[in-house]
């Protein structure tokens, strides 16, 4: 294990950690709500909650679409930004960390972005 | 009455286990039976230790799974079978000793001195401290950089350069203190990704620490500070 | 290597804490990516989505659906707990916020898969 310091890394001080960091902990915050919310609704109000006609008059309604915009906003950050960590935690993610951000700032983008496409389908 | 002792021995190309069988008295440390074993049974077992008396940090091992000074464990408090190894997320030199060169280089790399603007060698001056301001960092003074939070922490076991636990704990405590003018440097020496970011709060450092001086505290605790100070200089 | 962050021989219970917080970090993301590539069965019309609910929410899935939700409740109310003590509050209790957690978990998860059981049966 050789125990090296990379002296640049350390002394360029970074928003990117910190910013990262904090947003991982708020996003946590906000998914504890909406994803209580969603689970709730689909399986705790009624045995009719997963039929297509609902499914669909709820992804129609306005106070759904931007309901589910956040969820699927902050769980795809929350969920990527999550692998970076852990990503960055290993020796290869010290030795090329650009690769590991840009990698799991892609992921999130294609995980909202897909997930956002049903939103504005119907 | 006899005890067993399994230690895990590395001399430079394999590792394995030699068991021996020691006489124990009551009180007598871990340390004291290595000792007794280098002196009586087999004089290449080789281990660090100096002060016997928990204050250089130089003996800690595993014992039994968990991280400990050997020099201020009982043998009996642990029973009459035990398991000694090398710490975790170090490199092992020849059996117990392990390579704290890289640990010791990230606990100077934080600037665990004070840093003043009237530093004057020449007169110097008396600092003075009220009880209170002592109190805001003393506990985080007692750190024997042993290693013990450094072997368990995951992040460590991991990444190479995480300055870990120690290093950390003790940028806190000169941050802390009212004597110091250091903190925007030493921030920025933790802020990097091999810096804070890393834990995770496991918290199994300050679960092992000998002189409980709760290294998790202090890393949430800098952490904190940076995230804000990051964000506040983002609107300066 | 990555084995390490799951090793919790020796550890303390805030050891292991950190181990399932982590794997059910990566099974959710997991989940997550299938939850999405199955939301596409909606674009592709009213059939298509009844054949996929009418196979995956079944007594065969349930046991699947109601670890998932173990897993989701677990890292939720871990996550509260790491959010308090990484924003700088109550370290000093920490053993007892763990114990209240895993309760709180146990608790949250019986009730859930309760209600889940008696959604899929239709009672
Ligand atoms: C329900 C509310 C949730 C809360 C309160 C929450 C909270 C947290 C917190 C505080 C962390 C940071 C742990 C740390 O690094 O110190 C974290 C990590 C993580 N979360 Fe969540 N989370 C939630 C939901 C989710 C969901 C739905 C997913 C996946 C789709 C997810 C995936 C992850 C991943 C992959 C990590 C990284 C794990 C690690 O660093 O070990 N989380 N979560
Ligand atoms: S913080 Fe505690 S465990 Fe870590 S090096 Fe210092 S004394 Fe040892
Ligand atoms: S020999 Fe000095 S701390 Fe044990």
């Amino acid at each position: 294990m050789a125990n090296e310091i990379n002296k640049e890394e350390m002394h360029t001080k970074r928003v990117l950690e910190p910013l990262a960091w904090i947003f991982q902990l708020i996003s946590g915050l906000i998914l504890t709500v909406l994803v209580t919310f969603h689970f709730y609704e689909t399986h705790f109000v009624s045995h009719e909650a997963m039929e297509y006609e609902l499914v669909v008059s709820r992804l129609s309604s306005l106070g759904y679409k931007i309901m589910y915009a956040l969820l699927v906003f902050f769980v795809a950050f929350h969920a990527f930004n999550g692998v970076r960590a852990i990503l960055l935690d290993t020796n290869f993610g010290a030795k090329y960390p650009q690769v590991v951000n840009s990698l799991c700032f892609l992921a999130f983008l294609i995980a909202f972005g897909y997930g956002s496409l049903l939103l504005l389908v119907f | 009455m006899d005890v067993e002792f399994r230690i895990r021995r590395f001399d430079g190309e394999k590792s394995y286990w030699q068991t021996f069988n020691i006489p124990v008295k009551r009180g007598m440390t871990v340390l004291e039976g290595l000792y007794y074993i280098k002196e009586n049974l087999d004089g290449s077992l080789t281990f660090r230790a100096s002060c016997r008396m928990a204050i250089c940090g130089s003996c800690a091992v595993k014992i039994n799974g968990k991280p400990r000074l050997a020099c201020e464990t009982q043998i009996l408090e642990i029973g009459n079978s035990l398991e000694v190894e090398p710490l975790d997320n170090f490199k092992v030199i020849k059996d117990l000793v392990t390579d704290f060169e890289g640990f010791f280089k990230k606990h100077e790399a934080v600037k665990p001195y004070l840093i003043r603007k009237d530093d004057n060698y020449e007169e110097p001056v008396e600092l003075i401290q009220s009880p209170k301001e002592l109190h805001a960092y003393y506990d985080f003074t007692l750190c024997v950089k042993c290693g013990a939070c450094y072997s368990v922490c995951p992040a460590a076991a991991t990444r190479d350069d995480y300055l870990g636990p120690a290093a950390i704990t003790a940028a806190y405590r000169f941050n802390a203190d009212s004597r110091d003018e250091g903190e925007k440097i030493r921030l920025a020496l933790v802020c990097g990704d091999n810096g804070v970011w890393r834990c995770h709060f496991a918290a199994e450092c300050s679960e092992v620490c000998p002189k409980q001086i709760d290294p998790a505290k202090a890393v949430q605790k800098i952490r904190f500070k940076s995230a804000i100070e990051t964000i506040k200089s983002i609107f300066r | 290597m990555w084995q390490k962050w799951f090793s919790v021989k020796g550890k303390s219970l805030f050891s292991i804490a950190f181990s399932l917080h982590r794997l059910t970090g990566v099974v959710l993301t997991i989940y997550l990516c299938m939850h999405l590539a199955y939301l596409t069965s909606i674009r592709m019309g009213k059939e298509v989505f009844e054949s996929f609910i009418a196979t995956t929410v079944t007594p065969q899935f349930l046991i699947f659906d109601i670890l998932l939700v173990l897993a989701g409740i677990y890292h939720g109310v871990n996550g509260l707990r790491l959010i308090l003590h990484e924003f700088g509050l109550t370290y000093e209790s920490r053993k007892s916020i763990l114990y209240v957690s895993v309760a709180i978990v146990l608790i949250v998860w019986l009730i859930a898969s309760y209600r889940m059981y008696t959604f899929v049966m239709g009672v």
